[in-house]
C-alpha cells in the first residue's frame, strides 16, 4: 500500500478541478456540506453547470440499480397523503390517534390566534380530549416583524418533532423558501429544513438538537435558496420568530 | 386507491399524469418504486427512520415537481432515483457525527454489482458500459469511486477510511471521474 500513500504530484491537479470535474464530485456525493451547497446553488444559477450535473446524473445512474430495494413501511403511504394535505380523517388508535390529536390541538390554537370562537359554534370541530391535548402542548407563535402570527409550532421533546402550521401567505417573490432553525440560548443556530408556507407539517428534529427543545430556545424562520437545504447557517432574512413555549 | 387505467403504466406515463394532478397515477407511481427509492435512502443514511423521513420528502417533490422532469434526458427511474439519493446525502450533510466511523474495509461497503434482479433490460447496456469504463481505472480510484457513491461518503470520510491523505484521495478521484468521463464519452 505504499505506493498508495505518495501525495499527488504538484501542477494542474493541485488546484481547484474543472467545472466538469466539481459537476462529478457533486454527484458522487463526496462533497462536505458547504461546499455541496456551494456547488448545488451554482447548478440553480448557470445553465451550462446544471447541464454538467445532469450529464454526470445520467453517466452514473446505471448504478442506482445496484442498491438493494427495501420494503417500505405501511404507514408511510398515509402519513405522505397527511402531508400532501389529501387526508385529514382521524384513524383511532396508537399513534395515529395521538398525531391526530396532536394536530386538533395545534388547530385549535390557530383559531384561536386568529380570533375565530370556534366553541360557540353550534357542533364543536373538536373533541374535548383535543381540547385537554391542547393544554397539555402549549404552542409557540413564530410572529412576523409587524406582530402577526407566521407560523404555530407545537414541540413534542419526547418525540423529537416540531408540528408546524402556517398562516398561509404569498411564496417569497425572489423563489426562496421557508427554512426553520432552532436557536439555543447563546449559540448558532441549526437547521429543520424547509417548512411550508400554505400546509401544516411535522418537522424531524436532528437527533443532536433534540435537547434544545426547551424553554430559553428560539425557533425561527429565514428566507433560504432551495438548493442545498438543510444549510449550515441561515444567509437570508428572519421572516418570523418565537421563543418556545413549555 | 391507484386507478386501473395507471397500476400497470410506465413510471414515465405516471409522472406525466403526475405533473396534471392525477392521484391515483400518484398513488401508482408510489407503489411502483417506493421499495427501490427507500432501499437508496437507508442504504446512505443507515437509518431507517431518517430514510422513512427522506422518502416522504423525495414523494412530496415529486408531487410537486413531477412537471420539470424531462423524459429526454433520463429514465423516470434514473430521476426519482438520484432525487432520492440527493435527499439522503443531503440529510446526511446535517449529520456529522458519522464521519467519526474509521477503518471500515471501503470494499465492503459496496453491493455487488451483479445482483440488481430489479434492472430494466433498457439500463443493462449502459450500465455494462460504465462498469466496463470502471474497470479500466486503477483499483484505488475504482474503489474510491464505487464507495462514494454507495456510501454517501464525503472526502474526508474517505480519506480517515482509507487511511490515506486527503489531498490523495481528492486527486485519485477527480482523476478517476475524468478518465471515467472520456471512456463513457467515446
Amino acid at each position: 500500500m505504499s505506493a498508495d500513500l505518495t501525495p499527488p504530484p504538484a501542477g494542474p491537479e493541485a488546484g481547484p478541478p474543472d467545472d466538469d470535474v466539481l459537476a462529478g464530485e457533486l454527484v458522487l456525493g463526496v462533497l462536505s456540506g458547504p461546499e455541496r451547497a456551494r456547488v448545488q446553488a451554482r447548478g440553480e444559477r448557470e445553465p451550462d453547470f446544471a447541464a454538467r450535473i445532469a450529464a454526470w446524473e445520467r453517466r452514473l445512474s446505471p448504478w442506482l440499480s445496484g442498491y438493494a430495494t427495501v420494503t417500505t413501511p405501511a404507514h408511510l403511504w398515509p402519513e405522505l397523503t397527511r402531508r400532501l394535505g389529501w387526508t385529514s380523517e382521524p384513524a383511532r388508535t396508537g399513534l395515529w390517534g395521538s398525531l391526530t390529536l396532536w394536530r386538533a390541538a395545534t388547530a385549535l390554537a390557530l383559531l384561536a390566534v386568529l380570533g375565530v370562537w370556534v366553541l360557540r359554534a353550534p357542533s364543536p370541530p373538536v373533541t374535548t380530549a383535543a381540547q385537554e391535548a391542547a393544554a397539555a402542548k402549549p404552542v409557540t407563535t413564530l410572529a412576523r416583524d409587524d406582530g402577526t402570527p407566521g407560523w404555530l409550532a407545537s414541540v413534542d421533546r419526547s418525540r423529537g418533532t416540531v408540528l408546524m402550521v402556517p398562516v398561509p401567505a404569498s411564496p417569497d417573490a425572489q423563489g426562496r423558501v421557508p427554512e426553520l432553525w432552532i436557536i439555543p440560548a447563546g449559540q448558532a443556530p441549526i437547521s429543520l429544513g424547509q417548512v411550508s408556507l400554505t400546509k401544516s407539517h411535522t418537522v424531524t428534529v436532528p437527533q443532536r438538537a433534540v435537547p434544545d427543545l426547551v424553554a430559553g430556545s428560539v425557533l425561527a424562520i429565514t428566507l433560504e435558496p432551495s438548493a442545498g437545504l438543510p444549510h449550515a447557517a441561515p444567509s437570508g432574512p428572519v421572516v418570523a420568530k418565537g421563543a418556545i413555549q413549555t | 386507491m391507484p386507478d386501473p387505467n395507471t397500476a400497470a403504466a410506465s413510471p414515465e406515463a405516471l409522472l406525466a399524469q403526475v405533473a396534471l394532478g392525477n392521484r391515483g397515477a400518484f398513488e401508482a407511481l408510489y407503489r411502483s418504486t417506493c421499495d427501490r427509492l427507500f432501499g437508496i435512502c437507508v442504504r446512505v443514511l443507515s437509518n431507517r427512520a431518517e430514510a422513512e423521513e427522506v422518502l416522504q420528502e423525495v414523494f412530496t417533490s415529486v408531487w410537486r415537481k413531477a412537471s420539470q422532469y424531462q423524459p429526454g434526458r433520463a429514465s423516470a427511474m434514473s430521476w426519482l432515483g438520484m432525487m432520492a439519493r440527493n435527499k439522503a446525502i443531503d440529510r446526511l450533510r446535517t449529520h456529522p457525527e458519522r464521519s467519526s466511523l474509521t477503518s471500515l474495509d471501503l470494499a465492503a461497503e459496496v453491493p455487488d454489482p451483479g445482483a440488481s434482479p430489479a434492472q430494466a433490460v433498457e439500463t443493462l447496456a449502459e450500465s455494462a458500459r460504465l462498469n466496463r469504463c470502471l474497470e479500466e481505472l486503477e483499483d484505488k480510484r475504482r474503489t474510491l469511486i464505487r464507495a462514494a457513491f454507495f456510501g454517501g461518503f464525503t472526502y474526508e470520510e474517505l480519506a480517515r477510511r482509507a487511511e490515506a491523505p486527503l489531498g490523495s484521495v481528492k486527486s485519485w478521484i477527480r482523476r478517476g471521474l475524468a478518465q471515467l468521463r472520456s471512456c463513457l464519452e467515446t
